[in-house]
């Protein structure tokens, strides 16, 4: 047992890394994810496949499920991903079999009848006995693999970390995991399991909060703002703040918004960008050019329709000569040639094509039609005589901006009205109890009291007033009247665009850019601040002291004095700093504490779990075939860096 | 039930049909089911406990703190640039800020 090579698996849920204990690094690593191809693409390739000839049967086989790495575009499948995980316990068995088939696929198991090496499988921190039993029956059962040892993935970091340097046997172990982030007290070498929290935010949670902040903040780029874009920004440049509300009042001035500020261009398609961008003249050119062309193709089909014509009516003039001839045979057999019945209907046929060409080419000949465009130029209005048209315009210009103010202050009133305890709200009421109780005394007295109301055409404007929508007829004028005006004005006006008249130019590109500035620290802070994400549990340093709580005094300070962080979001910037920063509040005056971070924070649990692997009595920690048959499925071995085996009571 | 790719290294196999999937949620309920004693440490006792820290208060929109929030949409909010573009905001933008945060109203 102890000459065969074990086989490494680090089974994270954002990424699995798969290795021989005795190489350097894993050889393979790939996103914990799978995905089902549709029914339809399926088919497709199907057909592929059998139309250039190879066997279907080829085809189906990798059709039919990718795994990690085969996943091609995983954008274009995100909504289609599986993952065997629910947090960090894998729930799901019938894709943890698919990723176990994809990993020893690839780790050159194919033509063997059975795994048969022993397994170093992480685990996620008191993995619940139903799942690793679940686990055991899967490996043992059903790949029929000798031994396992399962271990956790922050501990088997530490063990690498020991190796590096030396032998510590008090630490504060803090994983920062994709889905969870662990705060693991170790005391004499021994993990204090009923002292671990588990804090349920990580990774993920980082991603998803700038992804949907993001889609917020930029709906118009809803679909360019992809998970796989945001991971990039979360992985290259966001960092934890060492003072965050510090930074947050930084980022409020202005000054420093201009200068930190990070632009993200995102894909842009130059060609329609710079259709929008034309103005009304260039516009204009391009279509005249259009008419053009489409013109000169249809002369020169006319023209090529001519001649045919022309040269058809050359051989029927001849057929005609042949019967003037009285060459009768000659004729009748042209004529079958032709496919025309007799001589009437040569005639006719004839006649037709005389037409058709005298038509051609008097059509040629006269003066071009007018253009309906040109109608349309001259049913534009004109300016009137006397002003010169550079006035006009200037003066239509003043007219816009007038009624759209007007239009401006009644979207406001509505806005305003629409709330209560407005001064416009409460304005609209007082009329409207006014209105009603002129109305009441005129009905208690019984007859028609007429206090002068519609006398003045004005007097109707409290309706107008009073009234929540703005569908009224003045608005609807005022519509008409500025779509008139803008209509005037953009056809003399070539830098009149109406969307934003008075917005200064901007380039394209510039639209398509998303800026990235308080993003970069506020995403990481819910490992800090998890309320920031609705999430009620105490944040990462109110964690750690809650967990430093339950130890003595002396206890806390053994602890302290090696903290150590792992897992893939260690790799924040600043991450360090802040966490000093954080201990050093909640330590006593003056006391010692020292943080340290680990060489190789994605990879460092599959390198400890290869020193594991290597050690000589490696052979003890694990469980083998015949423990799982003799002691029942959820039975493991443990060893320094695994779980503790609690039986499940039997009723 | 789809026919699963045949592969040499595997012997046939399946689980119970009940145990192919179980979320987490029935895993807990199981594991309370079985009244361990109080003291064992199982995931779910390993949860973080609830904060006691008042939460602080941030602009739902920039991130900065805010010290204001409209009674109306219920956006907190930093500054009056901030709420001017608030006015215009359509509402499921602003219900996305809402749930991003994890609010939700009493009237639902």
């Amino acid at each position: 047992m102890a000459d065969r090579r074990v086989l490494v698996i680090d089974n994270g849920s954002y990424e699995c890394r798969v290795g021989w204990s005795d190489s350097k690094e894993p050889d393979l690593r790939f996103r914990n994810v799978l995905t089902k191809p549709r029914k339809d693409r399926k088919k497709e390739a199907l057909q592929q496949g059998s139309s250039e000839g190879a066997q279907p049967a080829v085809v189906e086989a990798p059709a039919e499920i990718q795994v990690g790495n085969d996943i091609t575009n995983i954008e274009a499948v995100r909504a289609h991903l599986k993952s065997p995980f629910e947090r960090n316990v894998i729930t799901n068995w019938n894709h943890q079999e698919q990723i176990f088939d994809y990993i020893f696929t690839k780790m050159g198991f194919e033509g063997q009848e059975r795994v048969d090496h022993p397994i170093v499988l992480t685990e996620a921190l008191a993995n619940p006995n139903f799942c690793r039993q679940q686990m055991s029956e899967l490996l043992f059962e059903c790949y029929g693999i000798k031994a396992v040892s399962y271990g956790i993935d922050a501990l088997y970091s530490w063990e690498h970390y020991q190796q590096r340097r030396q032998k510590i046997s008090d630490a504060l172990l803090i994983s920062f995991g994709y889905s969870t982030t662990h705060v693991i007290p170790v005391l004499g070498g021994k993990l204090q399991l009923e002292h671990v929290r588990r804090l349920n935010v990580g990774g993920y949670h980082i991603i998803t909060y700038l992804f949907r902040l993001m889609q917020m903040k930029y709906p118009v780029h809803l679909n360019a703002i992809t998970i796989s874009r945001m991971e990039k920004l979360v992985h290259e440049h966001c960092h934890v703040a060492v003072d965050y509300r510090e930074e947050l009042v930084k980022w409020a001035q202005m000054d420093y918004y201009d200068e930190h500020i990070m632009k993200i261009q995102l894909p842009y398609n130059a060609v329609t960008a710079t259709n929008a961008l034309l103005t009304a003249e260039q516009k204009q050119e391009k279509r005249r050019e259009l008419a053009h062309r489409l013109l000169e193709i249809k002369n020169r089909r006319e023209r090529e329709k001519l001649r045919e014509d022309e040269q058809q009516l050359f051989v029927y003039n001849k057929l005609r000569q042949l019967y003037e001839q009285q060459k009768l045979e000659k004729f009748e057999r042209a004529l079958q040639q032709q496919q025309i019945g007799t001589l009437e209907d040569l005639d006719a046929l004839i006649a037709t094509i005389n037409s058709r060409i005298k038509r051609a080419q008097d059509r040629a000949q006269s003066a071009p039609r007018p253009s309906k465009q040109q109608e349309k130029l001259d049913k534009m209005p004109k300016p009137p005589a006397g002003v010169s048209q550079a006035d006009w315009l200037a003066e239509l210009h003043g007219k816009r901006e007038e009624l759209l103010g007007r239009k401006q202050a009644r979207q406001q009133q509505r806005s305003e009205q629409a709330k209560r305890h407005t001064h416009a709200a409460q304005q609209r009421m007082r009329i409207i109890s006014s209105l009603a109780k002129s109305e009441k005394r005129r009905k208690a007295n019984g007859e028609e009291e007429d206090d002068g109301f519609g006398m003045n055409d004005n007097d109707w404007d409290v309706y107008k007033r009073i009234n929540r929508y703005n569908d009224d007829s003045d608005s609807d004028a005022d519509n008409e009247q500025l779509l008139e005006f803008e209509k005037i004005l953009s056809h003399y006006d070539a830098n009149f665009d109406v969307s934003n008249s008075n917005a200064q130019a901007q380039t394209a590109a510039e639209n398509y850019q998303l800026h990235f500035g308080v993003e970069d620290i506020r995403v990481p802070e819910i490992l800090f601040q998890p309320s920031m994400i609705g999430c009620s549990e105490a944040g990462l340093s109110e964690l750690i002291a809650f967990v430093l709580k339950l130890f003595t005094a002396e206890e806390q300070q053994r602890l302290v004095e090696h903290v150590y962080l792992t897992g893939g979001c260690a790799q924040f910037k600043g991450l360090k700093d802040r966490l000093a920063k954080e201990l050093l509040e909640m330590r006593p005056f003056q006391s010692k504490f020292s943080i340290y971070e680990s060489d190789e924070p994605s990879l460092s649990a599959w390198l400890g779990a290869c020193v594991h692997a290597e050690e000589p009595n490696f052979g003890h920690s694990l469980t083998t075939r015949q423990d799982h048959q003799e002691y029942g499925s959820e039975f493991f071995r443990e060893h320094r860096a695994s779980n503790l085996f609690y039986p499940t009571p039997k009723d | 039930m789809e026919a699963k790719p045949k592969r040499s290294f595997k012997r046939p196999f399946a689980f119970p049909k009940n145990c192919v999937y179980r979320p987490l949620r029935q895993i807990s309920n199981m594991e309370r089911n079985l009244k361990l004693p109080a003291e064992r440490p199982t995931y779910f006792t390993l949860n973080a406990p609830p904060s006691l820290v008042p939460a602080k208060k941030y602009s739902d929109i920039s991130g900065l703190p805010a010290p204001y929030a409209d009674p109306h949409t219920k956006l907190r909010f930093a500054n009056a640039d901030e709420y001017a573009s608030m006015q215009h905001m359509p509402s499921d933008i602003i219900n996305g800020y809402l749930t991003v945060r994890g609010y939700t109203s009493a009237v639902g």
